[in-house]
């Protein structure tokens, strides 16, 4: 028993600190909208280069392609939306990078 | 081996119009002469550019599509380069692209079509699963709702 409850409080301080994490989370609290891929929900089969106005929303201020991880776009929409953009940057639909 | 292509460049701002159509006229029958078939031409019009290309601010786009082989291609790009008109040009193979959304489109309306035809079938068994599952009914929606939003 004493090598059990020897054992256990580790385990138990384990937990706290487990339980403190998520006090923790709960502090900051704040509520991160999980972000689905817009072509995906709207079922956007083609990602063409020609649409300035849609690959505009994808693009950054000074024209860098906005990282998936904010935009929230999914892997495959990504890489296509990537190809797009490059695309029309050479064509100078888009820029290479915004100048002021 | 035909293949689909898209032909997008840009021509000087200060090209007259009669001057451009002729040269997109000239493309075209060179075009037709060395075995494709040119399926679409789009002018869009004076478009600002994204940056400048060869001092110019500005340039019309015209978009091509037709059907050739490589060789055609070749030579078309041959064409844009040496022409004074054009500053800029990109050539893109579509019939991939194309084949790859039609494959889309088809695997949609099937499921759509299987959809509906489930549609009617299901509500008479579902509808004695119906009452125990209510008090989960409120919970589906839920998480549905902040993704409508969003």
């Amino acid at each position: 028993m004493a090598e059990t409850r020897g054992g256990r409080p580790i385990s138990a301080s384990q937990r706290p600190t487990g339980g403190d994490k998520a006090v923790a989370g709960q502090k900051k609290q704040y509520f991160r909208r999980k972000k689905v891929c817009r072509f995906c929900v709207e079922k956007v089969d083609d990602i063409n280069y020609k649409d300035v106005k849609m690959l505009h929303a994808f693009v950054a201020e000074r024209g860098k392609i906005v990282p998936r991880r904010i935009s929230g776009v999914c892997a495959p929409h990504q890489r296509r939306l990537t190809d797009a953009i490059k695309k029309a940057r050479n064509i100078a639909l888009l820029p290479f990078a915004a100048s002021y | 081996m035909n293949r689909i292509y898209e032909e997008l460049f840009i021509v000087k701002p200060d090209a007259a119009e009669e001057e451009v159509d002729q040269y997109v006229e000239q493309l075209r029958t060179q075009l037709t002469a060395a075995g494709a078939t040119v399926d679409k031409i789009d002018k869009w019009g004076k478009r600002k550019l994204a940056y400048r290309i060869d001092k110019y601010r500005e340039g019309a786009y015209v978009l091509f599509q037709f059907t050739a082989d490589a060789t055609v291609v070749k030579e078309l790009e041959r064409r844009l380069r040496v022409s004074d008109m054009v500053l800029k040009f990109l050539t893109v193979r579509i019939d991939q692209t194309l084949k790859r959304l039609e494959k889309r489109k088809k695997a949609r309306d099937k499921r759509s079509a299987r959809r509906a035809a489930n549609a009617p079938a299901a509500p008479a068994p579902a509808q004695p699963t119906a009452a125990p599952a209510m008090p989960e009914a409120p919970v589906g929606p839920m998480p549905g709702q902040p993704k409508g939003e969003a």
